[in-house]
């Protein structure tokens, strides 16, 4: 099956990194770059260019959309947009990492990532707050099927379960 | 501005152009074969044929190379012998060889402007190769085109005006200076207006320059005196220009000069002023890094040689504020009475060098300036190693006065970035390592590093300086410096940059950080309209042939007001302006465009539009609510008349009358078919020359309309077209933003654009049927798409209208001639005038019968 839109994501992504001309400000900005060498938003953006490809190494997914980088880009490159699409292509091809993919799973299941904590329950009745709604797993999925990230889960399911044979 | 006319005072001009004045009408028609070019497409004789029968022609003929000297000598023979008074010549573009014919039919002593031509090989032959029947009837009727528009050509006076032999140089840094020393050795009179209190601009600041770095002072102090002593040379310091009239030649100039309150011909910069002057504020000169008094001057060599005092921070001059400077000066050189006051004089030239500023660190944040007292800017640096500047040339942290150990060098701040300039500065790189050739010098153990993007070492000796600093132990990272940020306790400062070569993140820590700061415009505050970049740049006329030439005639720029440039380029451009310059004061006597506009009075309603229109400031209302047009400024390209509400601005030879007819004869037989394209003559009409030139294939149904400037297109020709059945209208014009030849006449023509479509859709004329485009005298392959996608739209236009469909309106026929100016010219050929109305019909009539075979 050949999809169009994927190709049209690329052309979408080279369009909005061709103005980087790889002064590396955005990197020498970047908390997580501090930390984790490997993620490096600069080298995103030049795999877009020079090879007109998403980069196979899926170090974008460690990003911290703090910001900074594209805050303070000369050449006004939105690199959130470059790197969240990066990984959006990514995930439809079945690679984004398996703790993404678990989280996906979680989310789908519980309707929530992060359930509230006893502690804050209490809190909240200690406050004299109303209780919170309870995440409903039915809300996700409709949102699912309708952002098709349905399809997007299960190109990744097939991939993880492929790896663990 | 001023309006005395440039007409009167240019009457006793030595060329007396002959000015035709024959009552009759007599055309001649010279078709050219153009060896096979023309002659091998369109059938030349059949078009001599057709030339005949069309009204006023009385002589036709055929040439093979009309160009060559048999052929002009044949024009000027039939010229004679036939008593012509309009030529056309049939050939190639105007742009080609309008001149050369023109001179050909002045030699035969009629006037240049009644010879026009029509362009039947890049527009006919060399584009419809392959249907010389299409081609041939084309040809045929852009020559009738032609001939109507050649029955009202006037003749014009080619009039010059009287040149007033001095210049004004404004700024006098070392740009300023050396044009106003080339221009001073030349013989002339030159007036140069300095904003500061000394001359010698920021080279007057610097330590050492690059390349060679030599001593600036040393060598700009000696010019600087030069220009003090020079006879030929008022120096207004202290001062700037506040308004300017007239026009090349005649340029009425009064400047503003400030109150120094020290005699500059007594003081002796004794300096003992100074010991008692108790005010302290922040140094200018020495970029806020120490004090200075409330009376100062800039630096030992500051030209002139003399103290001013500040009168912002002056306590005040009297006794009871405190006036011990006056008590003081032995000299009684301070004049507590001095004001402003305004000098007046006469140029005929001005030169523009105000340079550029230093691009401001504040607006980076990131980087620290202004809150970490040990980033400083380059400028600020070469203060600090300056032997002149505050320390003495010793290099010292701001923040604790010790040596620094280790320095980095950032590059391109305010500079390549959207957010403040996003051009290259040009001087900075080779600033930076010249600054740390400086450090290494002084102090060889400092550790110097240069953190660059592309290092731009391109001028003649820069390469050996990087040579030198790469030996000289300098390092050189590859990556732009994100962010510095400073340690609170030792001031010391943690860069964080990306080597992008090693892709590694390093955090250094650095005792100092220089900012190796680009370049700010700071042009277009001058009280003459010439345009200016985004980041306010001036404007050359051409970017390389005519690189210091402004679009105002007589305005010349040189230095950093054009570009941020060294001071080798900054000296050329100076050279160069004041060659430009001299060339206008020397002759004594300048040419006028005589296709100037005119206001017909009588027509005219005083509604001031086309004030606003005009690019040049050339229109002007006299106080008593007349408006008229100073033909010295104007520069024939008719936008005022595109937008004249009562149509009453008449531009010579591109009359509305003169475009009305070609677009009636265009459209004289199968309108539905034609695209009437209106073209300007810098852009559009060059870049329809080039499909021809490229023999780039297109159908032969558009008529061009050549026009000066696409501001000329009013609303009215593209309804006129419509009214008369025309398949297709194109507007084309010089590229938006900046190509303009005119400056702003497109600005102005597509903003008719929407009142053409909305008068369109009252009319049920399809909306695809009108175009705008932007066509440069390079996109020839864009003219043939423009040509062959609207001919599209013409079939389809026609396929929708089954029967040939009547004109939604005839073409009326204007009984009473059109009111004229009361210039002399146009006196003197009212005769013509009114006859060949007349004719004009008889053109219009004739072709529809004599046409229709
Ligand atoms: C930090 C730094 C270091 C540099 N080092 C070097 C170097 O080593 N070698 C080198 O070749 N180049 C160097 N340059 C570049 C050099 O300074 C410029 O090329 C040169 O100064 C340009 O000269 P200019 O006369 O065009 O402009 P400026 O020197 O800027 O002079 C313009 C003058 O016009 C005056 N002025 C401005 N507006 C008005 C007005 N409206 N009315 C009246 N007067 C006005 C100003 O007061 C000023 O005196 C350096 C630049 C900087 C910023
Ligand atoms: S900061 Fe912008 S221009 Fe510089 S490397 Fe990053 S994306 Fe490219
Ligand atoms: S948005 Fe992502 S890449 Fe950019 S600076 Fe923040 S963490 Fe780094
Ligand atoms: S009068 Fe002004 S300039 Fe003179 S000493 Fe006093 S404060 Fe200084
Ligand atoms: S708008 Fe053009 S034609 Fe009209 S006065 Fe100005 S320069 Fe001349």
């Amino acid at each position: 099956m050949v999809d169009n839109s994927h190709n049209q994501e690329l052309e979408d992504l080279r369009e909005a990194a061709r103005p980087c001309f790889q002064c590396g400000i955005c990197a020498s900005s970047c908390p997580v770059f501090r930390v984790a060498p490997e993620m490096n938003p600069r080298m995103s953006v030049d795999s877009i260019i020079t090879d007109g490809q998403v980069p196979a190494e899926g170090n974008e997914w460690l990003c911290a959309y703090c910001l900074m980088c594209e805050e303070r880009c000369p050449m006004g490159v939105s690199l959130t947009e470059i790197l969240m699409g990066i990984r959006n292509i990514s995930s439809k091809e079945g690679k984004a990492p398996p703790d993404f993919v678990e989280s996906a799973e979680a989310l789908l299941a519980r309707g929530c990532l992060s359930p509230t904590s006893n502690r804050s329950v209490k809190k909240r009745v200690d406050l004299g707050l109303p209780d919170l709604p309870q995440p409903d797993p039915e809300h996700v999925k409709l949102i699912f099927e309708v952002t098709g990230a349905y399809e997007v889960l299960e190109a990744n399911r097939v991939a993880v379960k492929e790896e663990a044979e | 501005m001023t309006t005395r006319d440039p007409k009167d005072s240019s009457s006793e001009s030595t060329k007396v152009e002959v000015v035709s004045t024959a009552p009759e009408l007599r055309i001649g028609v010279f078709p050219c074969k153009c060896g096979k070019n023309i002659g091998a497409v369109v059938d030349i004789d059949s078009l001599a044929e057709y030339a005949k029968t069309l009204p006023g022609v009385v002589f036709v003929q055929v040439n093979r190379y009309t160009c060559a000297d048999p052929g002009q000598r044949e024009i000027e023979d039939a010229i004679k012998e036939h008593r012509l008074n309009r030529v056309i010549v049939a050939s190639c573009s105007p742009t080609m060889h309008e001149d050369t014919f023109r001179k050909a039919v002045k030699a035969a002593g009629l006037n240049p402007y009644l010879c026009i031509m029509a362009n039947i090989r890049e527009h006919v032959s060399w584009v419809h190769r392959d249907d010389p029947d299409a081609a041939t009837d084309k040809a045929k009727n852009l020559v009738a085109m032609a001939v109507a528009r050649a029955a009202t050509l006037e003749a014009q006076k080619e009039q010059d005006v009287p040149v007033t032999q001095a210049a004004l140089v404004v700024g006098a840094g070392v740009a300023g200076m050396q044009a106003a020393l080339d221009l001073a050795d030349a013989g002339f009179k030159v007036y140069l207006v300095e904003r500061e209190a000394t001359i010698g601009g920021i080279m007057a600041l610097l330590d050492k320059v690059f390349p060679q770095n030599d001593c600036s002072i040393c060598i700009l102090g000696p010019k600087m005196v030069d220009v003090a002593k020079h006879p030929n040379i008022n120096l207004i310091t202290m001062a700037e220009v506040e308004t300017i009239a007239g026009y090349v030649g005649n340029f009425d100039v009064r400047v503003k000069q400030r109150a120094r309150y020290v005699d500059f011909e007594k003081c002796t910069s004794c300096g003992d002023c100074v010991e008692v002057c108790p005010v302290d504020v922040p140094s200018r000169t020495d970029q806020s890094l120490t004090w200075q008094k409330a009376i100062q001057i800039p630096f030992p060599q500051a030209v002139p040689s003399s103290y001013f005092i500040d009168p912002k921070s002056c306590l005040g001059m009297d006794l009871i504020r405190c006036g011990k400077c006056i008590d003081r000066c032995e000299q009684e050189a301070i004049v507590s009475s001095d004001t402003d006051h305004y000098i007046d004089f006469e140029v005929g030239v001005i030169i523009l060098a105000t340079g550029f500023k230093p691009a401001s660190p504040e607006k980076i944040p990131r980087l620290g300036w202004g809150r970490y007292p040990n980033v400083i800017t380059s400028l600020e640096f070469e203060r600090l190693i300056n032997a002149a500047g505050p320390t003495e040339g010793n290099l010292v942290r701001p923040s604790d006065l010790t040596k620094p150990t280790s320095v980095a060098i950032a590059q391109c701040v305010g500079s390549r970035n959207i957010d403040t300039r996003s051009g290259c500065s040009n001087f900075c790189c080779a600033e930076s390592v010249k600054c740390a050739l400086l450090i290494k010098e002084h102090y060889p153990d400092t550790e110097v590093t240069i953190y660059y993007q592309d290092l731009r070492m391109h001028g003649k000796y820069f390469e050996d300086q990087y040579l030198k600093a790469r030996e000289e132990g300098v390092k050189f990272i590859r990556g732009r410096v994100g962010e510095i940020q400073q340690y609170p306790k030792t001031k010391n400062l943690r860069v964080s940059v990306e080597d992008t070569t090693h892709n590694k993140l390093q955090l250094l820590e650095y005792d100092m950080v220089i900012l190796s700061m680009g370049a700010e415009g700071q042009s277009g505050n001058f009280p003459l309209p010439i345009s200016c970049t985004a980041d306010s740049f001036y404007i050359e006329s051409h970017p390389k042939l005519r690189p210091v030439d402004t679009s105002s005639a007589g305005v010349f720029i040189c230095g950093g007001a054009e570009s941020p440039k060294d001071i080798r380029d900054s000296v050329i451009q100076a050279s160069a302006a004041a060659g430009r310059a001299s060339i206008i004061l020397q002759k004594g006597r300048y040419p006028i465009e005589a296709l100037s506009a005119r206001i017909m009075q009588d027509k005219c309603n005083r509604c001031g539009t086309c004030v606003k229109r005009c690019p040049y400031g050339a229109i002007s209302e006299d106080g008593t609510g007349k408006f008229t047009v100073m033909g010295a400024l104007c520069q024939a390209c008719g936008t005022c008349a595109g937008d004249c509400p009562p149509d009453a601005i008449y531009m010579p030879n591109f009359t509305s009358e003169q475009i009305e007819a070609q677009i009636e004869i265009a459209l004289a037989e199968r309108p539905e078919e034609k695209i009437v394209a209106f073209a300007c003559a810098f852009c559009s009409y060059r870049g329809s020359d080039l499909a021809g030139i490229s023999r780039m294939q297109y159908p032969a149904n558009a008529r061009v309309v050549r026009s000066m400037c696409s501001g000329r297109y009013s609303t009215k020709f593209a309804q006129k077209a419509f009214e008369l059945g025309a398949g297709a209208v194109l507007y084309s014009g010089c590229h938006l933003q900046t190509d303009c030849h005119f400056q702003t006449g497109n600005h102005w023509m597509v903003k008719r654009e929407p009142r053409i479509r909305s008068w369109m859709k009252r009319n049920n004329i399809d909306d695809e049927r009108f175009r705008v485009e932007w066509v440069s005298a390079g996109e020839g392959k864009k003219w043939q798409t423009i040509m062959s996608e609207m001919s599209e739209v013409t079939e389809r236009h026609k396929k929708s209208q089954p029967k040939l469909k009547k004109p939604i309106a005839k073409p009326k026929v204007k009984s009473k001639p059109k009111a004229k100016p009361k210039s002399k010219t146009a006196t003197k050929l009212k005769k013509t005038k009114s006859k060949s109305n007349s004719t004009k019909k008889n053109a219009t009539t004739k072709k529809k019968t004599t046409g229709r075979k």
